[in-house]
């Protein structure tokens, strides 16, 4: 695909180039961070109400949870690296 | 000052730390925006021992010492304790019996079979552990930094810096690859060629139409693509974060916008992300690695979907 066709690769102002660069850092950032803390706030808490019907359950939950915890806390930094990319490397 | 109730206590410290940034600020004040000073070069690689055969590049850069320096650590650390195992075991033998107790029933065993698991144990228990000593080795200070060096004595030494294998994405990649080639492998050898890409398709769609099938069959395929991406970019992504949080926490965002102030504030952060990096998401980064390549390799291989 052509990039000159597209409008934005046609911004030469600088200081607009860096507000993007910005945005683009702040909105992977901050916005990647508010799915994965509710997702992993849902984890936790939904641990908590298991191990509270069902105590005898602690120790094989404690690897779920972990799982659960790990791969749901990457997601922020998926957008976070891409927003990193975008502001350094661009 | 033991009057004092928890609540003040806690109070009198934020207050010291906050006044302290900002008499620093007053101080100081702003030297305005760094433009010499790129985050970006701490991750640079730069070439040590060229070597180029063709359009290979195969220098020995900052990278290559932490691969190596991690198998090294790995062979060696594994080898010794098993040489040296006791009766009573101290404090490291009871460590490393923990985590091959983890890798060997919690992450082998409990995803597959007993068969397989015999079989596939060698190498998740040594992707587990190598992953491990290279995260924990990242956060070691070493002396690679050969971009800024330090004048001691009219030595040019390099400066310390921090670095892992496994913040560089083509490491994590090459692991994964391996993962990933070995998975479908395994689930051929099993079932064979065609039932294998047929187990792709979850129960219960007999009587669908072969365009929705198909369709589904496409969905399937995707997703193990994107198993390649979600394996290796988790643990680079989550490495390399974790090494420019404490990179910025630790000074370079004070630096790099000019007011030192802004170092007082972060400051402590860096100690609190660098207890949240090496006590909890090292281990655990090399945990998830280690699990997932177990569920893949025992969602390829079990009979039902």
């Amino acid at each position: 695909m052509d990039l000159t066709a597209l409008p934005i690769a046609e911004v030469t102002d600088e200081g607009v180039k860096g507000a993007g660069k910005a945005i683009a850092l702040g909105v992977g950032a901050g916005l990647g961070s508010i799915g994965a803390g509710i997702g992993v706030g849902f984890i936790f808490g939904k641990e908590i109400e298991s191990v509270a019907r069902q105590p005898e359950m602690k120790s094989e939950l404690e690897s779920i949870r972990w799982l659960g915890f790990a791969l749901t806390e990457a997601v922020a930094f998926y957008t976070f690296i891409f927003g990193l990319i975008a502001f350094f490397l661009s | 000052m033991s009057g004092m109730s928890t609540k003040r206590k806690v109070l009198f410290g934020f207050g010291i730390y906050l006044a302290t940034a900002i008499a620093l600020l007053l101080i100081f004040g702003s030297d305005g925006k760094n433009d010499h000073f790129k985050p970006q070069n701490e991750f640079k690689l730069d070439e040590w021992v060229p070597i180029h055969l063709g359009g290979l590049d195969l220098s020995i850069n900052k990278a290559v010492l932490y691969l190596v320096i991690a198998s090294a650590l790995t062979i060696a650390t594994m080898t010794w304790i098993a040489r040296r195992m006791a009766e009573k075991p101290n404090r490291v033998q009871t460590a490393v019996e923990l985590a091959y107790d983890l890798t060997r029933n919690n992450i082998t065993g409990g995803n597959m079979d007993p068969r397989l698991a015999a079989r596939w144990f060698p190498f998740l228990g040594a992707l587990f552990f190598f992953i491990w000593f290279s995260n924990m080795i990242g956060f070691l200070p070493l002396p690679v930094n050969t971009e800024h060096t330090v004048d001691i004595f009219g030595l040019e030494l390099p400066a310390l810096a921090i670095y892992a294998a496994t913040a560089n994405i083509s490491i994590p990649l090459i692991l994964t690859l391996v993962v990933w080639f070995s998975y479908h492998v395994e689930g051929i050898r099993a079932k064979g060629f065609m039932p294998y890409f047929k187990s792709w398709l979850p129960p219960g769609l007999e009587e669908m139409n072969p365009i929705g099938r198909g369709a589904i069959f496409m969905i399937e395929v995707i997703s193990h693509f994107v198993r390649l991406i979600s394996l290796s970019v988790r643990l680079f992504a989550n490495i390399l974060a974790g090494h420019l949080l404490l990179l910025f926490m630790g000074g370079g965002l004070a630096v790099l916008l000019g007011i030192a102030a802004l170092g007082a504030l972060t400051f402590p952060l860096a100690f609190a992300f660098f207890i949240f990096e090496v006590g909890l998401v090292a281990t655990l980064q090399a945990f998830i690695f280690a699990t997932l390549t177990a569920i893949y390799i025992g969602g390829a291989t079990s009979a039902e979907h």
